[in-house]
């Protein structure tokens, strides 16, 4: 089949391109809501932990133009993905600066944000705790003493009477007799704290609960679907009622999914029926109150053999969640069944936390607690290989996970290629030559990271898609995924041409903007699990449609349906080498002879997917059948260069390697790649600064900064393998998030190997550099 | 951003009148790119503001006998693409060519980058070493600062209320001069300094004399005349290096969220080097 | 306190009411309908609001509306308004230097007004001047060599 492909596989161009070029994509902020629109703001609590004692929003009422305030006391319902320990406004207590306490809506937004000044609210203020491994221990100040109270999923695992939201527990072999044998042993901490995602399109949302009952919400979401859910759970209005508008995203990265400001804006309409509120976050907002990928603090030990085998992994996991981890959980989850990284080691025993922290709250971020993880992994299996005296890259391919292993969790590994992986990324950066540097007081050096990555989600997300055939033999594609930039249209549309037999160019992808009441149902545009969940679904919509214009032409030939087939847009007999354009038949169908009746008739087909074959894993040793969908793995070579006049770091060439299973479109797996490496060396010298008051410091793009294009590598140089997987559709899986996972220990390792130096906590600032060699000896 | 009123005067005496309105909070304005980001965060608070593009001789960039005289509403591009800047007075240029990004060196002006007085401004260090004079207006009449007297404190300068600033005078300096800005931040563009450095060298008779001022390392711009003194016995390396030293702990640079007060000050001693060594080689080239 | 301005945008003549506190951009997007230019940090940081005044690239968020009275303003919707994509625009589309396309508008001004002033630029030179445009997806390469490309065009 992949042979014949004749959209599939090819680089065809975006089929966003030209409204985004022309200016003419309308984001949220872009839509217009006449005259009647009011503005909303939000009042942020200045404390890290304090009880609300009373909020008195009579002064700020009474300013001409204020139409309501909110609060907690209007929204005493819980809300939450996988535990829900929150509720749209706090109704009792802050856990973060930042934390919205409660919303104004009026007619102006320089009035809304007058008003915010004049709502007093009394606090009693409360110890606070900032760093995840302190606020695990016993005695740390508890953050949500109802936890045993809250609602959760059958696979999260809160600790009740501490910070501990989730405890994942994995248990294989025994490390204990394994360390005797060990040859090389390290034992080390490695760290990071919170980043943002930073979309250029900061959040938005508009919502308009009409006095009838029926409520809309506009929002730049990954996530519409689960929006609508949660938000119609907690405000106890019928789903069919809650109608969520989702238009293109400029930008999502995990930061706009699940659920942020969007279910506050509903409260907000809710005040003022039946006239829409709009609230946009500031970028200074962004930073303070929209969510941020977790810190982390991670302890490792990892042993190997004078071999090189890897024998033993004792890893534990404090990942700082933020005062709500009602999506953070399955971070510390996903990173307890990946605990290992991309290797193959019989002995494990890991302890993944998630835990409360009085700072902002921690979510989704492409990589989904990989980054995190592999940020120390891959710098120990350097040191390991090292120790030894054996080559980085040699190490890691040795011990690297291969196809049918049985990997950390009991699970086989479904199809992949990380050995291939590895060496074409070694080729590509010449791994074993030393270039020379620039200039004077430069070093240069390499470094090679390796990652992996399932979609981590609930085991049964599901996506669906219709499609519809106009009478020209063009067809509309209805899906309920989101295009945030990474091109999921485009490659639904190839999906669909390929399997309907149609051109490219005949699909109309009908999804902009995604609308809870007209789309196809789909969980959420995260877990780079559009290409291949929402993918299946686009093609069984295919199939089915397939199977239908078949049908009917067999019916009108009285052939065999298996002799047909449909090539570009034309329904072919192999057997009597006739043909039936689908002009017009997809619509009117086709007349029996002397138009004795008619066959067919409109053209819809229908489909969906839903994984049915995740098992959950054991409680106390995370053991279990399967326990992701597959895996997605790849590898990273970095070659940079320090200024050693001032520690400043410039990255000259990234070249990434992943195994895509296929690439629908290889030039926007390219684009992938080569963003995600950017995005992953930016992510490297990012990080939220806090004062000693839980306040974080470096609340703008002045002070927090991201990679800008003369930062950017010289050269980045992506390489696709293809090993493709059972459950995808053309033997696809996702690439989205994985680009950038390995980043920041590839840079890490480079760094090692130019100057000897080992960082174990982001970012890798110029000033950490500096004083490291200095330390070292390097500088004077 | 809270409201306030505008108004752009054609005229010194229609702005004085509205600079004092009485019971009234005004800001001269020119190129907002401070005035806007502090006045939409709360910062900064006024009932109006008074645009000064329009005044006679703040949009003008000439030789006058005095030196270069540069009007306090040349926007930062201007200078950095100007061939008389760039004539005599290159390092100027180089400092205003750093600040910000192309869009905003497209509105900041130099009268703004003089008043919001920022301690990592990008145009003081230059103006220091060039022994720049600031020209103050207001009802009363007109006078001159020297810009080692203009800054008093972060945020703070010579400027009273009712003052206008009208541009700068910069004498030539001596013919064989050469000079260079170099700027330390975290990302290579559009990023604020965390530690600059400005050197001016120019020919005294066989010796030289040097001029270094130092940003974003103290409250105000500073010279280092012990840093000077060192480089005027000698330029060779083992001579730049002490100067390099002295110049560190010249500096009372701060610890805050962009850097800490030890990187800053071994900075301050490695910029200075590449400040000498690179205006060395620009007098060694002829340019 | 209101202003009436007269002013040019994408070579129309408009002339309105404007409040002094409010920022070209706003009034673009607000008074104008012209959204295409976007709001991303309304700090003159990220760029996404760039536009060109008197054909020079600005942030519309470091302008005050008013002060637009008696200037040329362009913005993204001007480039095609001939019903041919610009050759800018073009570029950017054959190179996949688009993905969210939340910065492409303030990337696309930019890139046409510096290359009004520098024509033949080097790609370090291109690097430079876009450095004031964030873009979180692509990673810029793709950007700078569409602008390398549409150079090219252009000249």
């Amino acid at each position: 089949m992949a042979n014949d492909c004749t959209t599939v596989g090819k680089s065809v161009p975006r089929i966003d391109a030209a409204e985004k070029v022309t200016g003419a994509v309308q984001y949220v902020d872009d839509l217009q809501f006449g005259p009647s629109l009011l503005w909303g703001k939000l009042l942020h609590s200045p404390h890290a932990h304090a009880l609300i004692k009373s909020i008195n929003a009579s002064r700020a009422l009474a300013l001409p133009g204020v139409k309501a305030v909110v609060s907690g006391k209007d929204t005493p319902k819980p809300i939450g993905l996988y535990l829900k320990d929150r509720t749209i406004f706090p109704v009792d207590r802050v856990r973060f600066v930042g934390e919205p306490v409660a919303g104004v809506v009026a007619t102006s937004e320089e009035i809304a944000e007058q008003a915010l000044s004049l709502i007093e609210v009394k606090y009693e203020l409360l110890p606070a705790v900032y760093d995840p491994y302190e606020a695990a221990q016993p005695g740390a100040p508890l953050l949500h003493p109802d936890l045993g109270k809250y609602e959760v999923v059958n696979f999260i695992f809160p600790e009740p009477g501490t910070n501990i939201s989730e405890h994942f527990k994995l248990r294989k072999g025994n490390v204990e007799a394994a360390w005797p044998q060990c040859s090389a042993i390290i034992e080390d901490i490695y760290s990071l704290p919170q980043i943002q995602h930073v979309p250029i399109e900061p959040h938005v949302a508009v919502a308009r609960w009409d006095k009838d009952g029926q409520v809309t919400l506009w929002a730049a979401s990954q996530s519409p679907f689960a929006q609508r859910d949660l938000i119609a759970q907690s405000l106890d209005i019928p789903h069919g009622n809650l109608r969520v508008i989702a238009p293109y995203v400029g930008g999502g990265f995990g930061g706009k999914a699940g659920i942020s400001i969007e279910a506050n804006v509903v409260v907000m309409a809710r005040a003022v029926k039946g006239t829409p509120v709009k609230v946009r976050m500031t970028r200074e907002e962004e930073f303070l109150n929209t969510n941020v990928r977790q810190s982390l603090f991670g302890r490792y030990k990892i042993g190997v053999d004078k071999e090189g085998n890897l024998l033993a992994m004792e890893v534990a996991y404090y990942f700082g969640g933020g005062g709500y981890n009602e999506y953070g959980t399955n971070i510390a989850r996903a990173a307890g069944y990946s605990c290992t990284g991309p290797y193959d080691c019989s002995n494990v025993k890991g302890d993944s936390h998630c835990v409360y922290t009085n700072t902002q709250i921690g979510s989704a971020m492409r990589g989904f607690g990989m980054p995190e993880i592999h940020w120390g992994l891959e710098q120990i299996m350097d040191r390991l290989a090292d120790q030894i005296g054996m080559d980085r890259v040699e190490f890691r391919k040795r011990n690297c996970v291969r196809t049918g292993d049985t990997i950390v969790t009991g699970m086989k590994m479904p199809n992949i290629d990380l050995v291939k992986c590895i060496d074409l990324v070694a080729r590509g950066i010449g791994w074993g030559k030393k270039e020379a540097a620039t200039g004077l007081n430069k070093c240069r050096g390499k470094g090679i990271a390796i990652m992996w990555k399932a979609p981590a989600m609930p085991p049964n997300p599901g996506s669906s898609a219709i499609i519809r055939f106009n009478e020209d033999a063009t067809a509309n594609v209805f899906v309920g995924g989101q295009e945030i930039g990474q091109g999921s249209f485009t490659v639904m549309a190839q999906i669909a041409a390929e399997t309907l037999g149609i051109p490219y160019e005949s699909i109309r992808m009908t999804v902009n903007p995604v609308d809870t009441r007209y789309s196809p149902y789909e969980w959420q545009t995260v877990a780079s699990r559009l290409t291949w969940s929402m993918g299946n679904a686009v093609k069984a919509a295919a199939e089915d449609a397939r199977f239908k214009i078949l049908d009917t032409v067999a019916k009108y030939w009285k052939e065999d349906i298996k002799d047909l087939d449909i090539k570009d847009g034309v329904v072919v007999s192999y057997k009597s080498e006739r043909e039936q354009p689908l002009k017009k038949m997809v619509v009117y169908g086709l007349p029996n002879e002397n138009f004795e009746g008619w066959q067919g008739g409109p053209i819809v087909g229908s489909g969906k997917f839903m994984p049915t074959y995740v098992t959950n894993l054991d409680a106390e040793t995370g053991q279990g059948t399967r326990a992701v969908v597959h895996y997605t793995v790849g590898a990273q070579a970095v070659d940079l260069e320090v200024d050693t006049e001032t520690g400043v770091i410039e990255v000259l060439k990234i070249v990434s390697a992943y195994d895509v299973g296929k690439a629908i479109n290889p030039d926007l797996v390219l684009t992938q790649i080569e963003g995600g490496a950017v995005h992953g060396m930016s992510s490297a010298f990012e990080g939220y600064i806090y004062n000693d008051k839980g306040l974080m410091i470096n609340h703008s793009l002045v002070d927090y900064k991201i990679a800008a294009s003369m930062d950017a590598p010289r050269k980045i140089q992506g390489e696709i393998v293809e090993s493709a997987v059972e459950d995808g559709p053309f033997g696809a899986r996702g690439v989205g998030e994985h680009v950038m996972v390995q980043t920041a220990p590839a840079m890490a390792n480079a760094l090692a190997d130019a100057l000897g130096i080992r960082i174990n906590r982001l970012p890798l600032s110029a000033e950490k550099v500096y004083l490291a060699m200095l330390e070292k000896g390097i500088v004077k | 951003m809270q409201p306030f009123d505008y108004y752009k005067p054609k005229d010194f005496e229609e702005a004085f009148h509205l600079m004092n309105m009485p019971g009234k909070t005004v800001y001269p304005y020119a190129g907002g790119t401070d005035f806007i980001p502090m006045s939409r965060d709360g910062f900064w608070k006024c009932d109006a503001v008074v645009d000064v593009k329009a005044l006679p001789g703040l949009r003008e960039i000439k030789e006058t006998p005095d030196g270069l005289f540069v009007g306090a509403a040349i926007r930062m591009n201007e200078i950095a693409n100007s061939d008389l800047v760039k004539s005599h007075w290159d390092v100027l240029a180089q400092g205003a060519g750093s600040v910000g990004s192309e869009q905003i060196r497209n509105r900041a002006t130099l009268g703004g980058n003089l008043c919001t007085a920022s301690p990592c401004a990008d145009t003081p260090p230059a103006l220091y070493v060039l022994n720049a004079t600031v020209i103050i207006r207001n009802a009363q009449g007109e006078r001159k600062v020297a810009i080692a007297d203009f800054f008093k404190w972060v945020r703070q300068t010579a400027v009273q209320n009712g003052d206008i600033v009208v541009g700068v005078v910069i004498p030539r300096p001596a013919a064989g001069a050469f000079g260079s800005y170099v700027k330390l931040s975290r990302r290579k563009g559009s990023d604020l300094s965390l530690v600059s450095v400005a050197a001016l060298t120019f020919p005294n008779g066989k010796a030289a004399n040097w001029r270094l001022a130092l940003g974003a390392v103290a409250p105000t711009p500073i010279r280092t005349p012990a840093a000077e003194a060192i480089l005027e016995e000698s330029s060779d390396e083992a001579h730049i290096e002490l100067a390099a030293k002295s110049a560190a702990d010249t500096s009372k640079p701060i610890s805050d969220v962009r850097a800490s007060e030890t990187y800053r000050k071994l900075m301050v001693a490695n910029m200075t080097k590449r400040a000498v060594r690179m205006t060395l080689s620009r007098r060694e080239k002829g340019g | 306190m209101l202003h009436e301005i007269t002013f040019t945008v994408n070579d129309e003549p408009v002339t309105l009411a404007v409040k002094s506190h409010h920022t070209l951009l706003r009034v673009l997007r607000e008074q104008l309908g012209l959204t295409g230019t976007k709001i991303g940090c309304e700090n003159g940081e990220c760029g996404a609001c760039t536009i060109l005044m008197d054909g020079e690239p600005v942030n519309g968020c470091m302008v005050l509306a008013v002060e637009a009275d008696g200037h040329k303003i362009e913005t993204v919707e001007n480039l095609n308004k001939s019903g041919e994509l610009h050759p800018l625009q073009k570029a950017f589309v054959e190179k996949n230097a688009i993905q969210c396309g939340f910065c492409t508008p303030g990337m696309l001004m930019m890139a046409k007004g510096y290359l009004a002033r520098n024509p033949h630029p080097a790609e370090d030179e291109v690097r430079q001047a876009i450095v004031g445009n964030l873009c979180r997806c692509t990673g810029y390469i793709r950007i700078v060599d569409a602008i390398l490309d549409a150079a090219k065009e252009v000249a």
